[in-house]
């Protein structure tokens, strides 16, 4: 059977390259994109399982991409990543039915713990 | 003729006993030339009584001044009793007829026992002098030769008295005539002196007839002088009210021709037609009774002049009351220009009053204090805002001196000041200071003070105008603590901001080493180990470690240095240093940065973390200013050059929207914003520090989009 696709979406290529690897070792297909609106250019949706996304990004935030997404009444999950820790954010973010955010530097179990919760079982 | 030849012996001794007393009788007159009938009498009775052999002698005179020293009597030396002139004269008179019909005549018992023979010798022609009574006891008395005696003396006495009643007479007469002589001379001394005081009376009276002529001619003259010369109009009218005089100044004050208006009635010439029937009335009221309401008062009249002119003047009249019918004088002023005048300063009144309205309103409604003080500096006055100020009424501030209200530790210097003023070594003065309120509370003053030069009415006195400044002082204050809390929330503020920030830079590196540590680590315990991949993960944890030291380092830089107030760097260097922190959010938000830093930028001397927050504060801006702009480039250049002034300027201009003109005013103040969540005190704290640098932050338009914010921080060279 396939590999469940999670997307991971940050501006920071550091991410971008390490992250992608850990995913991998989890046993996701990953795809990356370095802008929210590259990945809805991508038509990657529908087949993402789990999009890990980061909200400070240049033009469309992570917060934006959430929004865009409910609006079309896609119900991928989201599990947010963020440098700045602000308890508000994750308040507002689980509101607007995020599965979890995970504030940076995080552990890998914690990762693994917030892809569980995105997909119900592993 | 023996008896004959004997008796004619005795009788020849008796003769020429007889011849010899009538020889010493006849001597007798020589003493009494001149003298006093009694004296001449007594010395004849005195001469008798020795001579004859009598008892008495008793002698009345008739026509004598005194009837009491008329009678002279001279008694024996045999008698007994010695009776006095008038008892003796009493005595004859009851005893014998006054004219002594019967001579000798014989009584009995008269004063003295036995007969006695009264022998009466008339003395004058007609008796008319007297009578001399010569008594004696003898039995052959009056002998012949007696007789004779008696005779010869009684002739002999009244001779000489005749010849002493024409003496008295003559020197009566001599008396009287010396006493008329006096009294003539007396009367005519008195008629002299009457005359001489007529004389004198009649010369003073032409003196004074000469007098009065001279001073009524000189009183003409002056009447005329003063008619002709009299600055007063001078009019006169008979009784029948017509002009009798008319002076100059009266011709000159109404036009008229003086021989124009002699004998025309005065009503038709001086006064104006609405009056004259009251004049008439009024005149004709006093010809008839006397009683006047102008006479002897100055009045306010109005008086007609040729041209037809009604002009005010002030009249006195006088009533010249001479033998015939009265006549009036009456001297009138022209009174316009007085009239003017009073108006004038009437005019002048209200305005001055007005005037002094005004600056009372200005002292009572002021809205500083003010207080009058004397030169002692008790309050003479104060305004409502100065008795509010302090909490006295106007009457308790009359009781105060100005030391009395000054706190203890202000009183010297205040003194001092005062003193300078009133020495002239200041014009004013400006003291801050504390008064003690009535309630014992203080309020901060600013006052001005100032003596005020007096006049002849008012004396020099202080003038203080006193501001409250407690509320400005706790305003201050209370800015200062904004300030500093501003300063303090700006600090943490841009140092959250810049925390966000730098844990942001941090983050990312750590993040990456814990993914890629994490990821080496799974790689490594699978089976079979993923060296390759562990390797690279591992290279790759190095990397981001390196990246989060890098991030430290800029920190430790920012951060690091002690910080020391004001110390000399350089410009460039702090921007460089603020610029690479902000790199990461210029990417973010798509802004290309440009730096043009000057070669010959001077060194400055200021805190440089604070610089250095100004320095991110206006690239933040920028940054703000551009984030809806996507129609251009997002530029944002960061320039130092040196200043025209030998200072260093930076300065930030992005391409953003630029400054909106209404609020361009209000861009640095505290708390304006036009950011959703800013906290507007970014540009405010900006200018705080640059102001505390003694530098200069302003913002102006670019020619293009967006703005420009500079500051320009003086040399240290030049500080």
């Amino acid at each position: 059977m396939d590999k469940l696709v999670v997307v991971v979406v940050d501006d920071d290529e550091s991410v971008r390259e390490s992250l992608p690897d850990l995913l991998k070792e989890f046993g996701f297909a990953v795809l990356t994109f370095s802008s929210a609106e590259e990945f809805l250019a991508s038509g990657s949706t529908a087949r993402t399982s789990c999009l890990v996304l980061d909200i400070a990004m240049p033009g469309m935030n992570g917060l934006d991409l959430q929004k865009e997404l409910k609006g079309r009444g896609d119900k991928i999950p989201i599990i947010f990543i963020t440098g700045k820790r602000d308890e508000s954010i994750r308040k507002r973010v689980l509101e607007q039915g995020a599965v979890d955010i995970l504030f940076k530097p995080f552990s890998d179990t914690a990762l693994r713990q917030a892809l569980h919760k995105a997909m119900g079982s592993d | 003729m023996a008896a004959q030849s004997e008796g004619s012996a005795e009788e020849i001794k008796g003769l020429r006993r007889c011849i010899n007393d009538l020889v010493s009788m006849l001597a007798l007159p020589a003493a009494w030339m001149g003298g006093e009938p009694l004296r001449i009498m007594g010395n004849l009775l005195d001469a008798l009584l020795s001579m004859l052999s009598l008892d008495f002698l008793y002698v009345r005179l008739k026509n004598t001044a005194d009837a009491a020293t008329g009678e002279m009597v001279r008694i024996s030396p045999t008698w007994a009793v010695k009776p006095g002139p008038q008892e003796m004269g009493e005595r004859l008179r009851t005893s014998v007829d006054d004219d002594f019909q019967e001579s000798p005549l014989l009584l009995s018992n008269f004063f003295v026992e036995g007969d006695i023979t009264l022998v009466p010798l008339r003395l004058g022609l007609h008796d008319d002098l007297g009578i001399i009574i010569a008594g004696s006891r003898r039995s052959d008395f009056p002998q012949q030769t007696e007789r004779l005696l008696l005779n010869v003396a009684a002739n002999e006495a009244a001779v000489w008295l005749r010849e002493a009643s024409l003496l008295s007479e003559e020197r009566r007469v001599s008396s009287e005539l010396d006493r008329r002589v006096a009294q003539r001379t007396a009367d005519l001394a008195a008629i002299n002196d009457e005359l001489q005081r007529e004389i004198a009376e009649r010369k003073s009276a032409e003196e004074k007839f000469l007098r009065e002529e001279t001073e009524l001619k000189r009183s003409q003259a002056h009447k005329a002088a003063i008619l002709d010369s009299s600055l007063d109009c001078i009019v006169a009218m008979d009784h029948q009210g017509c002009i009798t005089e008319f002076n100059p100044a009266a011709e000159r004050v109404f036009g008229y021709k003086r021989e124009n208006v002699l004998g025309k009635p005065l009503a038709h010439v001086l006064i104006p037609p609405s009056l004259r029937q009251q004049h008439h009335l009024g005149f004709a009221h006093h010809l008839a009774t006397g009683e006047s309401r102008v006479l002897g008062k100055r009045l306010e009249m109005t008086a007609l002049c040729a041209d037809g002119r009604e002009i005010p003047v002030e009249i006195a009249i006088a009533r010249i009351q001479q033998d015939g019918p009265p006549s009036f004088t009456g001297y009138l002023r022209d009174i316009t220009a007085r009239k003017q005048n009073e108006d004038a300063l009437l005019e002048a009144h209200t305005r001055l009053a007005q005037s002094e309205e005004r600056w009372r309103s200005v002292f009572e409604s002021s809205a500083i204090g003010v207080a009058l003080a004397d030169l002692e500096g008790r309050f003479i006055a104060t305004n409502p805002v100065f008795q509010k100020m302090l909490g006295y009424t106007e009457q308790e501030f009359e009781q105060l001196h100005f030391l009395d209200i000054t706190v203890e530790e202000d009183r010297d210097l205040n003194s001092a000041l005062v003193a300078d003023l009133l020495d002239g070594k200041r014009r004013e003065f400006e003291i801050e200071k504390q008064y003690r309120r009535k309630n014992g509370s203080l309020v901060s003053v600013r006052n001005s003070v100032s003596v005020v030069s007096g006049s002849d009415r008012v004396p020099r006195f202080l003038l203080a105008l006193s501001e409250d400044v407690t509320r400005r002082h706790l305003a201050e204050a209370a800015l200062d603590k904004a300030r500093s809390e501003l300063a303090h929330v700006a600090r943490v503020t841009a140092l959250s901001a810049l925390t966000a920030s730098i844990a942001h830079e941090v983050n990312q590196p750590l993040s990456g080493i814990v993914t890629n540590a994490s990821t080496c680590l799974r790689m490594l315990d699978a089976d079979p180990p993923n060296v390759e991949g562990a390797r690279e993960t591992a290279r790759r944890t190095i990397r981001d470690g390196n990246r989060a030291s890098d991030v430290i380092t800029r920190l430790r830089a920012l951060f690091g240095k002690k910080s020391t107030p004001f110390e000399l760097f350089d410009l460039n260097e702090a921007a460089q240093e603020v610029i690479a922190l902000s790199v990461s959010e210029l990417q973010r938000n798509r802004v290309t940065l440009q730096s043009n830093l000057a070669t010959d930028l001077p060194s400055v001397l200021g805190d440089r973390i604070q610089v250095q927050q100004v320095i991110l504060n206006l690239i933040r801006n920028g940054l703000d200013a551009m984030s809806t702009v996507e129609d251009r480039q997002r530029e944002l250049l960061v320039m130092t050059e040196r200043d025209e002034g030998g200072g260093a300027r930076l300065s930030v201009t992005d391409s953003g929207v630029g400054i909106d003109p209404q609020i361009e005013e209000k861009l640095f103040e505290p708390f304006h914003t036009t950011k959703g969540d800013g906290m507007g005190i970014g540009l405010s704290v900006s200018r705080s520090i640059m102001e505390s640098h003694q530098g200069r932050l302003w913002a102006a338009r670019n020619e293009g989009p967006g703005a420009t914010f500079s500051f320009v921080l003086p040399s240290s060279t030049n500080t």
